[in-house]
């Protein structure tokens, strides 16, 4: 069996040595070897697993078809794999693509309403988002307030801050304007915040 | 955009950034079952897994049914069988959380290990 990259030969030796074990594994899935291939998913599901969880927040119902598409998209092209980056960054490539997919077909099928934009009494400073990033306190409460967002703001949100896509991308990418995605982008920010506010304050509420 | 935005924009960039702790979130054993069950078949479709006995010979340990089929049979195509497409264990592990499969190396029952 191949050497995984969390035991001590492993630590012990360069990432080479890593990135040898990915090359043994993808040549004995490519022979189609299904122990290789049982290996293959139970060292890496976990990763693409987690990954596309917290890019398809709040729609968990559709995790487990992306990743089962991610996989067949990853032995379709497992040939190609050089061994220039871990395995594991490499399928992790694939599962962005495919998020982006599923981002792009959202945005272009939900239509955005102005509902709610003007109801809210925004506080001038963002004092509590500040403190609890300086503390590194966010992480947690970034996920549940992503979960309880409408699909159409996390998705903006998702796509131009945690992939880090430029607004002239996104915009690009759905056939609306930079501006029109700006817009976008601000309300789905001014909804977050307004989530952030609340858990804070809730007897402002 | 004005300067509010532009720090308004700075500070989600900074949010996305946060640490959230990888492995608190594992794949559920059935999706990995699954995902297993979908990548053999694809490899199926374009030709012959690799024999037991050469899975065998290249270090893997086969489970009871597999061990008892590749002593039993013969020819080439047959020695490349997918036992998994027949065994209730596949079924069971698609469909259950942690199912109840207690022989080794089965790779159903590693999918359900921590």
């Amino acid at each position: 069996m191949n050497q995984g990259p969390g035991t001590c030969q492993a630590k012990e030796s360069s990432a080479g040595a890593n990135q040898l074990s990915d090359q043994n594994l993808v040549a004995e899935v490519l022979r189609k070897d299904r122990k290789a291939t049982a290996e293959f998913v139970a060292r890496y599901a976990d990763h693409v697993y987690w990954y596309v969880r917290r890019r398809l927040v709040p729609r968990a119902d559709l995790v487990d078809d992306l990743v089962q598409e991610i996989f067949v998209a990853a032995w379709e092209n497992l040939d190609k794999f050089r061994g220039d980056s871990p395995l594991r960054s490499w399928l992790l490539g694939i599962a962005r693509h495919k998020v982006e997919d599923h981002y792009r077909k959202r945005l272009r099928e939900i239509q955005f309403h102005d509902e709610e934009e003007n109801a809210w009494d925004e506080p001038a400073s963002l004092h509590d988002l500040e403190a609890a990033l300086a503390k590194r306190q966010a992480g947690q409460r970034t996920q549940e307030i992503l979960k309880t967002l409408p699909e159409m703001y996390s998705v903006i949100l998702l796509w131009r801050y945690w992939e880090k896509r430029s607004l002239r991308d996104i915009a690009a990418q759905i056939g609306k304007t930079e501006k029109g995605v700006e817009r976008m982008v601000a309300r789905a920010r001014q909804q977050f915040k307004k989530r952030w506010y609340e858990r804070q304050s809730p007897a402002r509420g | 955009m004005s300067d509010n935005l532009q720090h308004e924009d700075r500070l989600f960039e900074v949010l996305a950034r946060q640490p959230d702790e990888e492995g608190s979130e594992r794949a559920p054993s059935r999706l990995k079952a699954k995902l297993y069950t979908s990548l053999v078949q694809k490899q199926q479709e374009s030709g012959r897994l690799r024999t037991l006995a050469e899975t065998r010979a290249n270090g893997h340990g086969l489970c009871v049914f597999e061990d008892l089929w590749s002593r039993v049979t013969s020819s080439e195509a047959a020695r490349s069988f997918n036992c998994c497409s027949v065994c209730h264990a596949r079924l069971l592990a698609e469909h259950w959380e942690a199912a109840p499969i207690y022989w080794g190396h089965c790779p159903y029952v590693a999918f359900g290990k921590k």
